[in-house]
């Protein structure tokens, strides 16, 4: 069984040789090559190479099309300040409180800034593992995009005082997400990850999700399974426990989990119709040890023996920092399962 | 009267920012003191406020919502004053060099002027002596540091060595942050990691509440 045909089998709930690992790797894999994250971030090709060394040395289940969180911001023109060995920031949203949302341009992934590198990120990892890894394509969600091309107060505050302006910027952030997602697939990703971290509930009440950024996911789903998807990854990283019941109506297939969700809760609160993946504390890939990442990987994978569709993996990035023995730790414990019931 | 202290609370828990200064401006005029305004109106619906926020059970909405409504409601009964009326006490918040977010720092600081501290924002990507020296020439009786990126923890772990040669050591040193809530207060060498904001802010209560 190929990672590929382990990962769609696990989230059918079907048999699989041993529960998938997914480390969510991105510039660590350029540190381990010896490269600062400005490399990573600003070249696809570069980015590609990193991928592909960190799973020659990891043997994981999928690699990353993902450089950071702020390429769509710098293509909708937020001012991004990029430093050596830090991911880039926004540091000027793009966007007024009186900017007209109807009449913005949805950037072309083949142009703009640093999306085309995404692409050939995409293109030259899916022609270097075929379908025996899968390649995950990742675009930021509609609650985050609207938080950086405005600015967290002044969007959340349009939110409450005028909400309709506010939906049509979250009408043309869904467009900015569905289009760059496409243009992945198109270039070669199975499946786009949503991360749209800014849709929690400790940022925004839960009718606010399944009302307004909800549906709205919905779509960007519909979308990617129209261009070809093999499944659709929502990933909305702190205490997402009290939505996460809702992803799998919305169209999700897997639902990332972080280390605050205990699994015991989560399991009880989500349909078993949704693959789960989680939840490392990430942290730990930096301070603990191989022992004691194992120990944690194996309580979650026995948490989850008896419901199935699960997938290892941390419960948000990998730090760039984190100590490779950590790493390797975690996917030796999901490998180890082999042994124990394949 | 008693209608509209209760219209006021009532206001200001619901994030209504026009209603509330409507409400204050009633109260005004009919002769309630503006020191009864904030002890029958805005205290009792700060500590409703405090009391629906847990750890697992608050949002950044609703506080900003509360948070503006308050500013607006103090702008009207304190229109000299740019700082909140008698604060509490005087707390720095920084993130510190190597870290260029600030979206977790700018959350904690909304909440601690929510809660009427008066905020010194000494931005992101400060080294520690500046911050300390911030502490020092702002005579700060808190020091909060938020950190979004794991890679500055070993910054934040020579805050309290530092705050201590500069004769600081009376200073709280509180953390957090999206990196920093996964470590603790031992790792880090602060009194207190913060698991969300509004964890901060409560613990920051303990010695400046209204109840300490």
């Amino acid at each position: 069984m190929n990672s590929v045909e382990r990962i769609l089998a696990t989230l059918r709930f079907g048999q699989a040789d041993r529960p998938p690992v997914i480390p969510q790797i991105f510039a660590h894999a350029a540190v381990l090559k010896g490269l600062s994250i400005e490399a990573y971030v600003s070249s696809g090709e570069i980015a590609a190479n990193c991928q592909l060394e960190a799973l020659k040395r990891y043997q994981a289940d999928a690699v990353f099309a993902a450089l950071d969180v702020c390429v769509e911001s710098a293509a909708v023109g937020c001012e991004v300040e990029y430093r050596q060995n830090i991911y880039p920031a926004v540091t000027r949203p793009a966007f007024e409180p009186d900017t007209d949302f109807d009449s913005l341009q949805v950037p072309d992934p083949a142009t703009a800034k640093r999306m085309p590198e995404v692409l050939k990120l995409a293109g030259n990892l899916r022609q270097a593992v075929g379908d025996e890894t899968l390649v995950v394509g990742v675009v930021q969600g509609p609650m985050t995009l609207a938080i950086q091309f405005l600015g967290m107060e002044t969007a959340l505050l349009l939110s409450h005082d005028d909400p309709e302006r506010f939906k049509r910027l979250l009408d043309f952030t869904t467009a900015v997400a569905t289009r760059f997602g496409q243009a992945q697939l198109a270039a070669g990703a199975h499946v786009c990850l949503v991360f749209d971290p800014a849709a929690c509930p400790e940022l925004v009440p839960v009718p606010f999700f399944t009302d307004w950024i909800g549906p709205r996911i919905a779509n960007i789903f519909r979308d990617f399974k129209a261009a070809g998807a093999s499944a659709n990854w929502l990933h909305i990283a702190g205490n997402a426990l009290p939505i996460l019941p809702f992803y799998q109506k919305i169209g999700a297939d897997i639902g990332n989990f972080d280390y605050t969700v205990e699994p015991e809760n989560l399991i009880a609160a989500v349909p078993k119709a949704l693959c789960l993946d989680g939840n490392i504390k990430p942290l730990a890939f930096v301070e603990d040890t191989p022992d004691m990442i194992e120990a944690e990987s194996c309580r979650l994978i026995d948490s989850f023996a008896s419901r199935g569709g699960f997938i290892l993996s941390s419960g948000c990035e990998i730090p760039p920092e984190a100590k490779p023995e950590n790493i390797e730790a975690m996917v030796k414990a999901a490998k180890r399962a082999c042994f124990q019931h394949g | 009267m008693a209608e509209n202290i209760s219209n006021l609370k009532q206001a200001l828990l619901a994030g209504d920012h026009k209603r509330a200064q409507t409400e204050a401006v009633a109260l005004k005029s009919q002769g309630m003191s503006i020191e009864d305004i904030v002890r029958l109106g805005i205290q009792p619906a700060m500590e409703a406020l405090d009391s629906k926020c847990t750890v697992d059970q608050f949002n950044l909405l609703e506080i900003m919502l509360t948070g503006r409504a308050v500013a607006a409601v103090a702008k009207e009964l304190f229109p000299e004053v740019s700082q909140p009326p008698n604060p509490k006490a005087t707390v720095v918040v920084a993130s510190l060099e190597g870290d260029i977010h600030d979206i977790g720092k700018n959350i904690l600081r909304m909440v601690l002027i929510v809660h009427r501290y008066k905020v010194v924002d000494c931005g992101k990507d400060q080294a520690v002596a500046t911050v300390v020296a911030q502490v020092q020439a702002e005579n700060a009786q808190a020091l909060c540091i938020s950190g979004l990126i794991t890679s500055v923890i070993p910054k934040v772990r020579s805050v309290r060595a530092a705050l201590n040669a500069a004769g600081l050591q009376h200073v709280r040193l509180l953390a957090g942050g999206a990196a920093l809530k996964q470590s603790n207060a031992e790792a880090l060498d602060v009194d207190y990691v913060g698991q969300t904001a509004f964890d901060g802010a409560i613990w920051l209560e303990q010695f400046w509440g209204e109840t300490s």
